[in-house]
């Protein structure tokens, strides 16, 4: 989904968190993006490189985008596990459950400076 | 490393974020709250429906609005890329309807329902029915402060969709079946696309209707009335 909205949106978090100086020595961003969160992570690639070309910023900065496994927490036998094939069960006791506790998240986990 | 004090120290190495700053849809979430903080006050069931495009959602707002519009003080919100079209067949139906224009955004986004709301009076509104950009990706991860988000699935498309486009089942509290009417000539099983939703979200409401040939509309306007009841009586409680 709309990639390149995101890429700015990038942008301005980081642009709130850290001054232009701090940023000037900006290496590397790591982005967490749930399989929930409907990212592509090529297209986020691509749309990462698109911003940066055209708006002359930022070139040189490596994106790394992590894909989270979509994690259920069963609140009957408090026990957490992983969603295959959008089967929202249980893998311990095998009951349907969407108690989703990972796998929606959009965020940038890291951030690395040259320094 | 620890998340960077801001202005005490340089940025140095590897930041790693603390996860609530650097959520990428942090500025629309709070906005949704506050959204979602108003319609309390006001006790204003706010409701976000979603679906493909030609799914039905505005001859279902229509139905809607001529069914119960005279019995509940409704309104309704209409997200589009272009035009003002949608808006003027609800209001057709006497039921006030403002347009959201997004101009090329494929969803809505709380800070455009938001601003919306500014130019509705909502005086004595009990229902507002958000009725999104015909679309089940990106309006899946926007909350736009709803009470609950419904979608709409017709006979006409997939009954793999669910899914395909499981976000916006797995947020969804109720999957209504549309375009029932057309069963006999389609191949689309019911019992497939439930069984399909279901197990992405074991707890989905479903309701089968057709908005022109008047089914299931009666069970839908009874679940609105119904919680449009229970949003009422919060208040109550909460003042008592």
């Amino acid at each position: 989904m709309h990639e390149i909205s995101l890429v700015r949106s990038i942008f301005n978090t980081l642009e709130s968190e850290f001054s232009k100086k701090e940023l000037d020595t900006m290496t590397a961003i790591n982005l967490r993006v749930g399989l929930l969160s409907n990212v592509e992570p090529l297209l986020m690639q691509n749309a990462f490189d698109a911003v940066t070309t055209a708006e002359e910023k930022y070139q040189g900065v490596k994106l790394q985008v992590e894909l989270v496994p979509i994690e259920i927490h069963c609140n009957d036998c408090q026990s957490s596990s992983i969603v295959e094939n959008y089967k929202f069960v249980c893998a311990s006791c095998g009951k349907p459950n969407n108690n989703v506790v990972k796998g929606t998240e959009l965020l940038i986990h890291q951030v690395h400076f040259d320094s | 490393m620890d998340k960077i004090q801001k202005s005490t120290k340089t940025a140095r190495g590897t930041v790693t974020c603390d996860n609530t700053t650097m959520h990428l849809l942090k500025a629309n979430d709070f906005v949704a709250a506050s959204i979602r903080e108003k319609m309390t006050e006001k006790n204003i069931l706010l409701i976000n429906i979603t679906s493909s495009a030609g799914s039905g959602k505005t001859t279902l707002l229509q139905e809607t609005a001529r069914r119960i519009g005279g019995k509940v003080n409704m309104k309704v919100l209409v997200g589009d890329l272009e035009t003002e079209r949608d808006a003027d067949r609800i209001r057709e139906t006497g039921v006030d309807a403002l347009q959201i224009v997004t101009g090329g955004i494929c969803h809505l986004e709380a800070q455009m329902v938001w601003q919306a709301m500014e130019n509705l009076n909502l005086e004595g509104v009990e229902l507002l029915i958000i009725e999104n950009v015909g679309n089940l990706v990106c309006p899946a991860s926007f909350d736009l402060g709803e009470d609950y988000r419904v979608t709409l699935i017709a006979t006409t498309e997939g009954d793999d969709k669910p899914k395909k486009y499981p976000r916006m089942f797995l947020t969804s509290e109720m999957m209504l079946v549309s375009k029932v009417d057309l069963l006999e000539h389609l191949p689309f099983s019911v019992e497939a696309v439930v069984a399909d939703a279901r197990d992405v979200n074991p707890n989905i409401k479903v309701l089968e209707v057709s908005s022109t040939k008047n089914m299931g509309i009666d069970a839908w306007c009874e679940w609105l009335l119904e919680k449009v009841k229970e949003k009422q009586n919060t208040k109550k409680e909460v003042t008592a």
